[in-house]
């Protein structure tokens, strides 16, 4: 497959896995900047949030519950729901279940959505990787990240989860390094967040500092 | 907009909701990567090569495979108090976890500290034998002759890029290297042990009668030897987390590995003083260094190529204890114990200060003993590396002790076997070691008693200690939210279970 069916917009999809991909990835080449279980995991947190953002699910103790009617238009979104409500794990074992092919499942995504293009890999031992269709649009995602750590207006929901998966799975100093001065933290843009959003927040960083933690990565 | 289903080109998308934990496992741990882990950390030949020859060399003694046995059983024991715990609490900083949850915290940052300087002390003195292995080796091969420390010098600025690459080594790499490393030793043992001096094989060596043959107090020098061979089979706990079924996975491998070394180096170190005799193994360790194990089977393709191990033995164990530094470093800049900077990642998710941090202590202590002139075997690989092995002893009798503190609050799922008689064991048998030591420390370093170094060098850990206890009590007037965090680990912030305790409770 290449090239998508629909143009890229600046504006982006409205999802945030697909912000977080673009971001945790160079706008030209596509090369990852993170560590594949800490991009990973942060995409992982971000389909949760996704969900949750839409009223799909409700964060529980230690859980998340499926809250939603109708099924999200959206077919990532149906599959992780349809998982979801499959079986019962806490937050972290979830977290950890869909970090294994989240990454993978958000580039088919914004491969569809034409954000993405399939290109062969330069060296022919590799599988086939994913370059942005339009820099500009890889790019714009950070813009709206940072726009939530300026400190002259207040942040926007998605725009301050966004900031705050992205400062948990690893990308902090690279919003910080072009942030407007006096700029809030992004935990702090994150602090402003429904209860339930800053907790599985906190919960995808924790599982990230623990991936960096582990032997492997 | 129209989005269409990723369909079966997703890979998660084929599995039947029930998979999920499955699917996890898959992904996890078994025993055998958990145990290569162990046993990286471990590095038989490094020991078998370089401890056990220089360890003859310096003390004096012979009775060091009756040593290896009897250390063996005393880790057992403690393993047994320890392995229980490693089920409630998981940190990758197990011994700084479990002494401040089971004896306070304060006393846990005493332990952190105390595991920081030793891990540290352990990872510099490998240079010291690292440079005059490689010095050698280039000299016969290569005919590149250099001082010791210009190979000590290239070894640090590789390990620093790896550190800075965040490159473990991977598990299959370090699998067939330790396979390799523990043939060579079996083998040396072997034909040593069929080559006995005066043509009979002495079993005097083994024997627990001969741990004291210098006065009591001689077990303690030889304890603190065997201990640090044994150093590395604690790092299974830090995997619970990762291994595929904590309560199984990670005693296995422990046990195992425990049992592996105990016969490689009591059966290497047999073979070292059989084949030189009992009485003449110190004069000949003097003599031969790493050369004595080599030498048990002839100078052939054997030796060579047990020589070439040696050297990727060392400079595996150097990554290692380099990784396991930085580990504690950014755990407990993590934690906000140590400062914040320490405990961020750079934007690739890499460590970066943690990891440099051990670089410039290793760095600086190269250039020391260079610009000394003090010999790099004996003073900086033997003298630290010893020094290290006190250091991980001390936290051994620290964490047995927090072990039945922290399961006489919360007996729970635990016999009184596990959670009291074995690591009180431990800990009294510990104890009495690392008090031992403290007074045949001038033997252990093979220095006359009256020498600066016998006292300045264990001294470093009580000077630590109380820093711990001091900084501990600060943070708990000063900021309490950072003292209350202490020993939780990354799920601090979540203020969950972990994932023992969770389901437990579920």
């Amino acid at each position: 497959m290449t090239g998508g069916q629909l143009a890229a917009r600046l504006t982006g999809t409205g999802r945030l896995a697909d912000d977080l991909y673009l971001m945790a990835h160079h706008d030209l080449t596509g090369r990852p900047y993170l560590q594949p279980r800490a991009a990973g995991l942060g995409l992982a947190g971000a389909l949760l949030a996704e969900l949750m953002l839409a009223g799909q699910i409700k964060a529980g103790p230690r859980r998340v519950v499926v809250a939603g009617r109708t099924p999200p238009a959206d077919g990532l979104a149906r599959l992780v729901l349809r998982q979801l409500a499959g079986e019962q794990h806490t937050t972290g074992e979830w977290l950890a279940f869909l970090a294994r092919t989240a990454a993978g499942n958000v580039a088919i995504r914004l491969g569809e959505a034409g954000y993405l293009t399939r290109v062969p890999a330069r060296r022919p031992w590799r599988g086939p990787r994913w370059v942005p269709a339009d820099p500009d649009c890889a790019f714009a995602p950070f813009t709206r990240a940072r726009a939530a750590l300026d400190p002259s207006r207040p942040p926007a929901v998605t725009g301050a989860a966004l900031a705050g998966l992205a400062a948990a799975c690893g990308l902090g100093p690279r919003l910080l390094a072009c942030a407007p001065p006096g700029r809030r933290r992004p935990e702090d843009a994150a602090g402003g967040l429904p209860p339930g959003l800053r907790d599985l927040i906190a919960q995808t960083g924790a599982a990230v500092d623990s991936a960096v933690l582990a032997r492997r990565t | 907009m129209m989005f269409r289903p990723p369909r079966t080109r997703t890979p998660a998308a084929g599995q039947r909701p029930g998979s999920v934990s499955r699917a996890l496992a898959r992904d996890r741990l078994g025993v055998p990567a958990v145990l290569f882990f162990v046993l990286a950390g471990v590095a038989p030949l490094t020991v078998a090569a370089g401890v056990i020859p220089t360890a003859y060399q310096a003390t004096g003694l012979t009775g060091i495979p009756a040593a290896f046995l009897v250390v063996a059983v005393i880790l057992a024991l403690f393993a047994t108090g320890y392995m229980a715990m490693s089920r409630r609490i998981t940190h990758s900083g197990a011994f700084y976890a479990f002494v401040a949850r089971g004896l306070g915290r304060p006393a846990g940052v005493a332990a952190a500290l105390v595991a920081l300087v030793a891990y540290t002390f352990l990872q510099v003195g490998l240079y010291g034998a690292l440079g005059p292995a490689a010095a050698a080796e280039a000299a016969a091969h290569l005919g590149i002759h250099e001082q010791w420390w210009v190979w000590a010098l290239a070894a640090w600025a590789v390990i620093t890029v790896l550190g800075q690459l965040r490159v473990d080594i991977t598990g299959k790499v370090l699998g067939v290297l330790l396979s390799a490393e523990i043939v060579v030793v079996l083998t040396e043992t072997v034909l040593g042990l069929a080559h006995p001096a005066g043509g009979h094989l002495s079993f005097a060596t083994l024997s627990p009668a001969d741990l004291g043959s210098a006065g009591f107090g001689t077990f303690g020098v030889l304890a603190v030897v065997a201990v640090l061979g044994f150093v590395g089979f604690e790092f299974g706990a830090g995997l619970s987390e990762e291994a595929r079924d904590p309560r199984r996975t990670i005693p296995a491998a422990t046990y195992i590995a425990l049992g592996v070394i105990a016969v490689v180096y009591a059966g290497a170190s047999w073979a070292m003083a059989a084949h030189a005799g009992a009485g003449h193994v110190v004069a000949a360790a003097g003599q031969q260094g790493p050369g004595l194990l080599f030498g048990l089977g002839g100078s052939g393709g054997l030796s060579q190529a047990a020589q070439l191990l040696f050297l990727t033995s060392l400079f595996a164990a150097a990554l290692a204890f380099h990784n396991v530094v930085w580990r504690y470093v950014f755990a407990l800049g993590r934690e906000n114990v140590l400062p914040a900077a320490l405990g961020r990642t750079g934007g690739n998710n890499i460590p970066k200060a943690a990891s440099l941090t051990q670089s410039a202590t290793g760095l600086a202590v190269i250039v020391l003993y260079a610009a000394g002139g003090w010999a790099p075997m004996t003073h900086l690989f033997f003298w630290l590396g010893t020094t290290g092995g006190f250091g991980i002893l001390v936290l051994l009798a620290l964490t047995s002790a927090a072990v039945i503190a922290f399961f006489a609050r919360d007996p729970r799922g635990e016999n009184a076997w596990r959670r009291l008689i074995a690591p009180g064991t431990a800990a009294i048998l510990l104890t009495g070691i690392v008090v031992l030591a403290v007074l045949h420390y001038a033997t252990l370093l093979g220095v006359s008693p009256g020498d600066p170094a016998a006292w300045a060098l264990p001294a470093s850990y009580p000077v630590v200690a109380v820093i711990g206890l001091g900084w501990g009590l600060i943070l708990r007037i000063r900021r309490p939210q950072v003292y209350a965090a202490i020993g939780l680990g990354a799920h601090a912030v979540t203020g969950q279970l972990t994932p023992a305790t969770a389901s437990e409770a579920a």
